[in-house]
C-alpha cells in the first residue's frame, strides 16, 4: 500500500530492488521466513534461558534445570547488587565505555585528517604506521604494559585500561576515517581558509560534520567492543579494583560457584545496555555497516 | 554498485597492510622518488601554490595527527618492541632484574608439546570457526536477500543475537553443559538418552570441539551485513540474463553470484582469522585450558605462562611466534585468495 503511494508521489525514481517482488508473498519466501525465525530462536536460546532463570532461585534452578519461573521476582537482580560488587563494575564499564569513546572521536578524526592533507612520503609512512597495528595481536604487547603501567603506578587503574583501549581501537580508526577523508574535495576547507578560519577550526567546523557517518559507525562499533571486552580489563585491574562487568562475572563463577541464579541476572544485566545502545542507533548502525565497514 | 567497488577498496587495504608488515614500512617506496607524485599534474601554477601552502600547514598537520601517535607508539608499538627484548630474558614478571638468556625460550617453546598443542587447538579453532562462521552468514544473507519487503525485521532479528559478548555467552553455556544440573544433560536424560549426558567440558576428547562448537553458534552479526550490502550491489541483469539462458538457480549461484562475492570473502575471512587466531575469552571461561592443558589456545598460554605462572620471559616469546602465525597466515591466506577472485 505504502510502496505504491511512494511510487505515485516519486514515480522518477528507481524503485528499491526488493519493492520491485509482487505484493504477495511467495511461498518460498515464508519458507525463508519461518527458516530464519527457527534460527535466531535457537541462537538466542541460551540467553532466552539465563533470562527465565533470572527469575528463579538457585534451589529451584537445581532440582529442575528445565523449568519456567513460578513467579515474577526481582529478588535476584537486588541480591546481585547487594551481595556483589556488580553495582561498581557496571559504573566501571560505563566509565571506560564513555571515556574511551569520547577520547577517540576528540583524537582520531583528527589524525587521520592530518595524515592524510600532510602529503608526500610522511603521509604514507605514517598511514602504514597506524594499520600495521591491525596486524599486532593485544597478546603481544600485555605483559610489557603491565610492567610499564605498575612502574608509572597506574595499574590496576580504569586509566590503564582507557588508555589501552586508544592505542588498540587507533589503528582501525585510522583506516576508517582515512579511506572517507580522501574523498572530501580540498576545495571546501581552502574556502574556509580564506575565510580567515584557523586550521583546527577548519577541521571542527567544516571537515568533521562531514564525518558524521563514519563517526557514527566508529562510535556504535567501538561502543558495543568496550562493553563487550573481557580481556583487557582481566589483565589490567586486579582483585583491588571492583573490575567491568564482564570481570565481576568472572570473579563470580570462580567464588560463588553455586550462585547460578547471580551470574544469570547478571548475564542479562550485561546484554540490556548492549541492546539498548543497538537500537537507539540501529538505523545508523546498518547503514554505518553497510557502508562504513564494507566501504572501511 | 557503491557496495561492490567499495568493498574492493577495503579488499585492497587489508591487502597492504599486510603485504607491508611483512615486509617493513617502506618497503613499496622507491628510493628517490618526487615527493608530491600525485600533486604535480594539470595546472601546475596552481598547484604549486597549493603544494607551498601546503608545505607551510606541514606542521599543523603533523600537530594534528601527534595526540593518537603519541597514545599509539606508546600502547602498541614500544610495548611490541620491549615484547621482543623481554623474549630473550628469563623475566619473572615480578622482581627488578632478569639475565638475557639468548633463543632458550624460543627453544623451549618449540620443543614443548604443551606448546604445539596449543597451536593446533588455535589452527583448530581459528580457522575452523572462521570457515563455518562464514558459512553460516553467507546462508544467513541469502536468506536475507530473499525475504522481500520483511527484509529489514528480520535482518535486525538476526542481528540481535550478535550483541551478545563472546565471553557471556560462554558464561551461559558453561553452566547449560554442567555435568549435574546442566540443561543440556537434565534435556538427554528425560528426553530419554541419559547415555548422551557427558562432562562436555571435562572430557578431553572432545572439548575442543565443544568449544568450536559453542564459539560458531552464532548468526554471523557483522559478517553477516557485509555479505547482504554485497550480495543486493550484484547487478540485477546479471542474474536476470544467466537464467534467459537457462542456467538454475545453483549455476547462477555458482557462476554468477559466488564469483561477485570474491572480495568480500576474502575480507571476511581475513577478519575472521585475525579474530580466530586469538581466541581466548571462551577458553579461559569455559575450561581454563583444561582438563589439565588439553584446551589451551596460543593466546590463553601466553596469559597462563605470562602472568598464571610467573614466566614473563617465556611468555613474550610465545607472543612473538603467536604475531609471526598471525602475519604469515593472513599473508598466505591473502594470497590463495586474492588468486581465487583473479580467476573467478
Amino acid at each position: 500500500m505504502s510502496t505504491e503511494t511512494e511510487l505515485l508521489v516519486a514515480p522518477a525514481r528507481k524503485p528499491r530492488r526488493q519493492k520491485a517482488t509482487p505484493k504477495k508473498l511467495t511461498a518460498g519466501q515464508i519458507a525463508v521466513m519461518a527458516v530464519l525465525a527457527v534460527l535466531v530462536l535457537i541462537v538466542a536460546s541460551p540467553v532466552i534461558y539465563a533470562f527465565l532463570n533470572s527469575f528463579r532461585s538457585y534451589a529451584e534452578i537445581t532440582v529442575d534445570p528445565m523449568g519456567l519461573p513460578t513467579q515474577f521476582t526481582l529478588d535476584n537482580y537486588i541480591q546481585l547488587f547487594q551481595q556483589t560488587d556488580y553495582g561498581e563494575a557496571l559504573l566501571n564499564t560505563l566509565i571506560i565505555t564513555v571515556a574511551t569513546v569520547v577520547l577517540l572521536v576528540a583524537i582520531v578524526p583528527m589524525a587521520a585528517y592530518g595524515i592524510e592533507r600532510v602529503g608526500g612520503r610522511t603521509s604514507r609512512f605514517l598511514y602504514i604506521l597506524f594499520i600495521a597495528g591491525l596486524m599486532i595481536p593485544f597478546q603481544v604487547r600485555m605483559i610489557p604494559l603491565v610492567k610499564g603501567f605498575d612502574e608509572v603506578g597506574l595499574y590496576s587503574t580504569l586509566t590503564s585500561v582507557i588508555l589501552v583501549h586508544l592505542g588498540g581501537a587507533a589503528s582501525f580508526g585510522i583506516l576508517l576515517y582515512c579511506s572517507f577523508i580522501k574523498g572530501i574535495p580540498i576545495e571546501v576547507e581552502e574556502a574556509a581558509h580564506v575565510d580567515g578560519a584557523g586550521r583546527l577550526r577548519t577541521f571542527w567546523s567544516i571537515v568533521f560534520p562531514m564525518l558524521l557517518p563514519v563517526t557514527s559507525a566508529f562510535v556504535i562499533i567501538q561502543a558495543l567492543g568496550l562493553w563487550n571486552d573481557f580481556f583487557i580489563p582481566l589483565v589490567f585491574l586486579d582483585s583491588s579494583s571492583a573490575g567491568t562487568i564482564n570481570v565481576a562475572i568472572n570473579r563470580m563463577v570462580g567464588l560463588l560457584t553455586s550462585q547460578w541464579q547471580l551470574i544469570y541476572t547478571g548475564a542479562i544485566l550485561a546484554i540490556i545496555p548492549s541492546v539498548a545502545i543497538f537500537a537507539a542507533f540501529q538505523r545508523y548502525f546498518i547503514k554505518g555497516m553497510s557502508v562504513g565497514a564494507v566501504k572501511g | 554498485m557503491t557496495d561492490q567497488s567499495a568493498s574492493q577498496g577495503q579488499t585492497q587495504v587489508v591487502g597492504a597492510a599486510v603485504r607491508l608488515s611483512g615486509g617493513g614500512p617502506l618497503d613499496g617506496a622507491p628510493e628517490g622518488a618526487p615527493d608530491d607524485v600525485s600533486f604535480v599534474p594539470v595546472g601546475p601554477e596552481r598547484e604549486q601554490r597549493r603544494t607551498r601552502r601546503f608545505r607551510s600547514a606541514r606542521w599543523v598537520m603533523l600537530g594534528f595527527v601527534a595526540p593518537a601517535l603519541v597514545i599509539y607508539l606508546l600502547m602498541v608499538i614500544v610495548p611490541s618492541i620491549q615484547s621482543l627484548q623481554l623474549s630473550f630474558t628469563n623475566w619473572d614478571g615480578i622482581s627488578p632484574d632478569y639475565e638475557y638468556v639468548g633463543v632458550r625460550n624460543y627453544e623451549e617453546i618449540l620443543t614443548s608439546g604443551r606448546f604445539w598443542n596449543a597451536v593446533k587447538n588455535t589452527l583448530i579453532l581459528g580457522l575452523g570457526s572462521a570457515v563455518i562462521i562464514n558459512a553460516i552468514s553467507l546462508g544467513v544473507a541469502l536468506m536475507l536477500d530473499k525475504v522481500g519487503r520483511w527484509q529489514g525485521f528480520f535482518r535486525t532479528a538476526v542481528y540481535l543475537p550478535a550483541l551478545v559478548s563472546g565471553f557471556i555467552l560462554a558464561t551461559v553455556w558453561k553452566y547449560l553443559l554442567n555435568f549435574n544440573f546442566g540443561a543440556v544433560n537434565t534435556f538427554l536424560r528425560d528426553a530419554g538418552f541419559p547415555e548422551w549426558a557427558r562432562d562436555w567440558l571435562g572430557d578431553s576428547s572432545i572439548v575442543v570441539g565443544v568449544i568450536l562448537f559453542i564459539t560458531c553458534f552464532t548468526l554471523g552479526g557483522n559478517t553477516t551485513l557485509i555479505y547482504l550490502a554485497n550480495l543486493q550491489s550484484v547487478p540485477q541483469e546479471l542474474t536476470e540474463a544467466a537464467r534467459i539462458d537457462g542456467a538454475n538457480s545453483r549455476q547462477v549461484f555458482r557462476h554468477v553470484t559466488w564469483p561477485m562475492l570474491a572480495g568480500a570473502v576474502t575480507v571476511n575471512m581475513t577478519l575472521a582469522m585475525i579474530a580466530g587466531w586469538t581466541i581466548f575469552d571462551q577458553v579461559m571461561v569455559l575450561t581454563a585450558g583444561g582438563p589439565g592443558f588439553v584446551s589451551e589456545t596460543m593466546a590463553f598460554f601466553i596469559y597462563k605462562v605470562g602472568f598464571g605462572e610467573y614466566r614473563a620471559g617465556f611468555g613474550s616469546a610465545a607472543a612473538i611466534v603467536l604475531f609471526l602465525v598471525v602475519i604469515v597466515s593472513t599473508v598466505a591466506a591473502n594470497a590463495y585468495m586474492r588468486k581465487r577472485e583473479i580467476q573467478a
